[in-house]
């Protein structure tokens, strides 16, 4: 079956049964493997995604569903040789990274987070990143890099 | 007659545009609704599988519905955890609800899990929504061939098991009564998982503020929610009082069976559900200023 979607502001035509994850289409069809597919049942936020603006996992979008859609991953926050966008400078400036796994995901509900409420409080950023799951990090430098980000306007995509 | 496939690869998707034509798709029990797809896209992972065919739901107008009058909450079934939270934000009388519908799960499930999803999942034992609806007395709407059907919640929840494939849940309704009410769950993490106990309430008290009408609901306790008929009538007459309530459900625990699950034994849910009931009845004794 094909299905037309917008990824990162292009056209794209994908070939597969509508019941594939959106997930699995990004990376394998599509070659966005910013996204991650983990736990593939909604609980680590690795896969994490703008559809239509709202930030979801993309491990339980079935690809038929969002037929006509506008996606939005990781890929589209910055380009190659282009500045970061606000909340992956803010994550470089705190050295928040380790292994990386999670950053996409964490990015992109963040991104949500801020959209929606400019300014954060700690109680926020910890409730918009309970479906970020790090096994790092330990996420204290993750909310710090947030909480900075709350004193400008938005993060950017 | 629904078959199952182990992966996603053979399964159709229907996208009808009204709940009509979505009814007629159902008819014959081969298709299976989909709204969110949050439990049902969880099919190859957990070995539930996927049917022959899906029915997609949760774009459909009639289904989007979301209104409130003085006496009555209308919840479309494909209205999302989010809308219903932001919908209910700061309602003074459906604290409970509102609490539910925005604690349960994580942001990016609260997003695409539906009501309806949430209310249809047979095998789900830990929906907040199902509690904190049973509290407050809520009927469904379902819709098949044979046409439209309201049920009490507590009845649909029986009828489940046993229910001929092809319904389409379409509808909530709430009575909004004075009184209030409260959503209390317990997890492991904190959030993000599920809870291993919830406790629902539902009190009005009269003018000397004593209880004059409890209704308490249990959810993740056992395989599915349900009335606490037994405690609610024992609390009632009395002042508001989280020690009694904690003590009185404690006498009254052994009532309800604890199912066994990963994140929690069943010993351990009975274990902690008094507390749980004592903290409702704390956070109930704050909003009154009784302390
Ligand atoms: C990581 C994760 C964490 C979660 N944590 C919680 C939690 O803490 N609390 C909680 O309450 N829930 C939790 N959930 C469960 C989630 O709320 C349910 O999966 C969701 O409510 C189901 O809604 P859906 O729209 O996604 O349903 P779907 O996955 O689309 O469908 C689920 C089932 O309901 C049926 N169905 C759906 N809509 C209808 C309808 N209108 N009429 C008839 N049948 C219908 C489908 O056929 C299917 O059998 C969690 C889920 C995930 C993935
Ligand atoms: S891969 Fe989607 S939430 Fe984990
Ligand atoms: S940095 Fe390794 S999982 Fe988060």
């Amino acid at each position: 079956m094909t299905t037309e979607l917008t990824v990162n502001g292009s056209p794209r035509a994908v070939h597969n049964p509508p019941m594939t994850p959106l997930a699995r289409v990004l990376r394998e069809d599509l070659h966005l493997t910013g996204t991650k597919l983990a736990c593939g049942e909604g609980f680590c936020g690795s896969c994490t995604v703008f559809v239509d603006d709202e930030a979801l996992a993309s491990c339980l979008v079935p690809v038929g569903s969002v037929a006509g859609a506008s996606i939005r991953t990781v890929e589209s926050m910055a380009t190659p040789r282009g500045p970061l966008a606000p909340v992956q400078q803010a994550m470089k400036d705190t050295d928040a990274v380790q292994c990386g796994m999670c950053f996409p995901g964490i990015l992109t509900s963040l991104t949500a987070l801020l959209d929606e409420n400019p300014r954060p409080d700690r109680a926020d950023v910890e409730t918009a990143l309970v479906g970020n799951i790090c096994r790092c990090t330990g996420y204290e430098r993750i909310v710090e890099a947030a909480l900075g980000l709350g004193t400008e306007t938005g993060a950017g995509a | 007659m629904l078959t199952r496939h182990r992966d996603t690869a053979s399964s159709v998707l229907h996208r009808p545009v009204t709940v009509a034509e979505a009814v007629d798709l159902l008819a014959d029990g081969s298709a299976s609704v989909l709204a969110g797809g949050s439990w049902v896209m969880r099919g190859e992972i957990r070995g539930d599988g996927f049917a022959d065919a899906y029915v997609l739901v949760s774009g459909l107008p009639e289904l989007l519905e979301l209104r409130r009058t003085d006496d009555a909450l209308v919840i479309g079934a494909a209205v999302t955890h989010a809308q219903l939270a932001r919908f209910l934000a700061g309602d003074p009388h459906l604290a409970g609800l509102s609490a539910a519908a925005r604690t349960s799960a994580n942001p990016a499930i609260r997003r695409v899990a539906t009501v309806g999803g949430n209310l249809a999942t047979i095998d789900f034992a830990a929906a907040d929504l199902v509690p904190a609806l049973l509290a407050l007395s809520a009927r469904v709407t379902l819709v098949d061939a044979a046409g439209e059907r309201h049920l009490a919640l507590a009845d649909y929840l029986a009828s489940r098991p046993d229910a001929a494939p092809g319904a389409l849940l379409t509808q909530v309704t709430v009575p909004v009564t004075p009184g209030l009410t409260v959503h209390e769950r317990l997890t492991m993490r904190v959030a993000g998982d599920y809870p291993v106990a919830i406790v629902d309430a539902h009190v009005r008290l009269d003018a000397d503020g004593l209880v004059d009408e409890a209704t308490i609901a249990v959810g993740s306790v056992e395989p599915v929610a349900r009335l606490w008929p037994s405690l609610s009538s024992r609390l009632v007459g009395a002042p508001l009082d989280a020690g009694v309530a904690e003590a009185t459900a404690r006498e009254l625990a052994g009532e309800l069976r604890g199912r066994d699950g990963v994140e929690a034994q069943g010993w351990y849910r009975l274990q902690v559900l008094p507390t749980l009931v004592g903290r409702a009845f704390y956070t109930l004794q704050q909003e009154t200023g009784q302390r």
